[in-house]
């Protein structure tokens, strides 16, 4: 698949400060890519250089169209850090600035204000929104040029469990149509419902990649349960392929060592004569991935 | 260029400081340039028990061809509330972070400077336009001239103005893109007009130095114009060297303009 972005060993120093090492990604086209990392770990300031508002110290970068850089950000959806629009212009003025500086017409304004539940409020000037409000403005300005690809910054910070779930419908709607999202959050449950690739950053380094439906097949971690839980037990402590195991009342918790599946152990289990009335294979959240990810770089 | 200057009146339109500061701008100029008259009047009239030899209320300040060179001068003194406007402009697109949303959305860093050299430029037109309709108005009212050539000598202080008011916009510009941060920009702005390079160049006696430092060099565009009422001979033209340096000047503001918003992380 076509890469959307290609991104060769960018750096950013402030003064001392390392903010992004060495940073190389591919972004293909029709994914929607989470940036995840603890607060100060180089996301937004990746997420600038991409934008062109952050000048990198070190390397380079390209998006899939051979156009100029200027073109390339009139067809790029985009929200940086928190939103900052004129305080001083309403919601529909601030999004006509935003479409002569991508050189569309005014068409899709209300569309895009309806899309984000602003449309209410259109004529309100930007310095009367709640934070909320004004996350919906920055989302409605990076969909009014219909655009190929969007960048998001925390796009759900701020907002209500409500707006939460309609900006998450306003994204998997975009996906759908087969655009790309590159979306920064330290909010990873809000990357797991969304995104098919992520990526983690810690000081500014890359230390991973992948994608999210791969996280829990590497590892399973299963829950089971029989009638004599302590036969059970006594099993499952004698069974080779796992990681380790939690007793958790009715229930046994076990890891299973990598590449083994929820199959061995079953087969295991019948083996030994026991009969199991529950069998589930956990989920593994991307949470515990990310801890696991952190945790060994920092080893 | 269109979408460029559509940005910019989008920008202003609907911003109230833009329309105070402006109406405050021309109010001010109106009732200065058209109270020169009743100010010669008024002198004239304390000067009457004096029995003073000349009658300030006859010096013919709205006469052709000279009203051009004094209103010109005159209302070279108010160009500062132009520059508090454009020093507002570009730093509160910085503080609002606007100039980053400009940026990200798709306008180039020259286009930026272009869109602010297009709301200078139109704030010039507009008061040189304004001096312009001035100036015909008070001339044919009190002017006891009204030969055609009379008229258009002198015309060339219209372009002068322009060039004059265009330059010490663009030096605001350049301080409050430098600067950041609002207030301290105007009280540079001031300081500079008002104490420092008059400090500087208080100890230079040679004229042609003095004359090179940037607000002298636009200042000397139009030159003082009320002495040649005393019988002394004035400069009642545009020099071409005094133009020169002038537009040198704005050579060097723009490209410092440009190199500083390419190298600034934004």
């Amino acid at each position: 698949m076509e890469h959307v972005l290609s991104i060769n060993n960018i750096s950013k120093n402030y003064g001392n400060i390392t903010a992004v090492r060495n940073l190389s990604l591919n972004i293909s086209e029709g994914s929607v890519f989470g940036i995840l990392g603890p607060n100060g770990s180089g996301k937004t300031t990746t997420l600038g250089i991409i934008l062109d508002v952050i000048n990198p110290t070190d390397g380079t970068f390209t998006w899939f169209r051979n156009l100029s850089k200027k073109e390339n950000r009139q067809k790029i959806g985009s929200t940086l850090e928190t939103p900052t629009f004129y305080p001083y212009l309403t919601g529909i003025q601030n999004l006509k600035i935003i479409a002569d500086i991508k050189s569309i017409k005014y068409d899709n304004i209300n569309k895009v204000l309806k899309d984000v539940g602003l449309y209410e409020r259109k004529d309100y000037k930007f310095k009367t929104y709640s934070l909320g409000m004004k996350q919906r403005l920055a989302v409605a300005s990076a969909l009014v040029c219909d655009p190929k690809v969007m960048v998001l910054d925390e796009p759900t910070n701020g907002l209500d469990p409500q707006g939460i779930a309609e900006i998450r419908e306003v994204i998997k709607n975009i996906s759908k149509k087969g655009k790309t999202v590159i979306l920064a959050s330290h909010l990873l449950d809000e990357v797991q419902k969304v995104c098919t690739h992520f990526a983690v950053l810690n000081y500014g380094k890359l230390i991973y990649t992948g994608k999210v439906d791969e996280v829990s097949k590497e590892q399973q971690v299963v829950e089971v349960s029989s009638e004599d839980i302590v036969n059970l037990e006594k099993a499952i402590n004698k069974f080779s392929f796992k990681k380790g195991y939690d007793l958790e009342q009715d229930k046994i918790i076990v890891k299973l060592e990598n590449n083994k599946s929820v199959l061995d152990l079953n087969r295991y289990l019948v083996k030994s004569g026991i009969i199991v009335t529950h069998l589930v294979i956990q989920k593994k959240s991307l949470e515990q991935q990310f801890l696991d990810i952190l945790n060994e770089s920092e080893e | 260029m269109k979408r460029i200057v559509r940005i910019e009146i989008l920008k202003i339109r609907s911003y109230s400081t833009f329309w105070v500061l402006t109406a405050l701008y021309f109010f001010i100029l109106i009732t200065i340039l058209f109270s020169g008259k009743f100010f010669l009047d008024f002198l004239a009239k304390k000067g009457e028990n004096l029995g003073d030899i000349i009658d300030p209320s006859r010096i013919p300040i709205y006469d052709f061809p000279d009203i051009w060179h004094n209103l010109t001068y005159v209302a070279g003194f108010l160009k500062f509330i132009l520059a508090i406007f454009i020093i507002i402009s570009i730093t509160n697109e910085i503080n609002y972070g606007t100039i980053r949303l400009n940026i990200m959305n798709g306008l180039s860093r020259w286009e930026f400077l272009i869109s602010k050299l297009v709301l200078v430029l139109l704030l010039s037109i507009t008061s040189t336009f304004f001096i312009l309709v001035t100036g015909f108005v008070l001339g044919f009212l009190y002017s006891e001239n009204m030969e055609f050539l009379d008229i258009i000598t002198y015309m060339v202080f219209i372009p002068g103005y322009l060039l004059q008011i265009f330059t010490y916009l663009i030096f605001a510009l350049f301080i409050g893109l430098l600067i950041k941060r609002t207030g301290l920009s105007m009280g540079l702005l001031f300081l500079y007009t008002l104490i420092i390079e008059p400090i500087i160049t208080f100890r230079i006696k040679t004229e042609w130095i003095k004359g090179l430092f940037p607000l002298k060099a636009i200042n000397n565009l139009i030159r003082f114009p009320f002495s040649k009422y005393a019988f002394r001979e004035v400069q009642d033209y545009i020099a071409w060297d005094d133009a020169l340096i002038v537009i040198i000047y704005l050579i060097i503001f723009i490209s410092l303009l440009y190199l500083i918003l390419r190298k600034r992380d934004l």
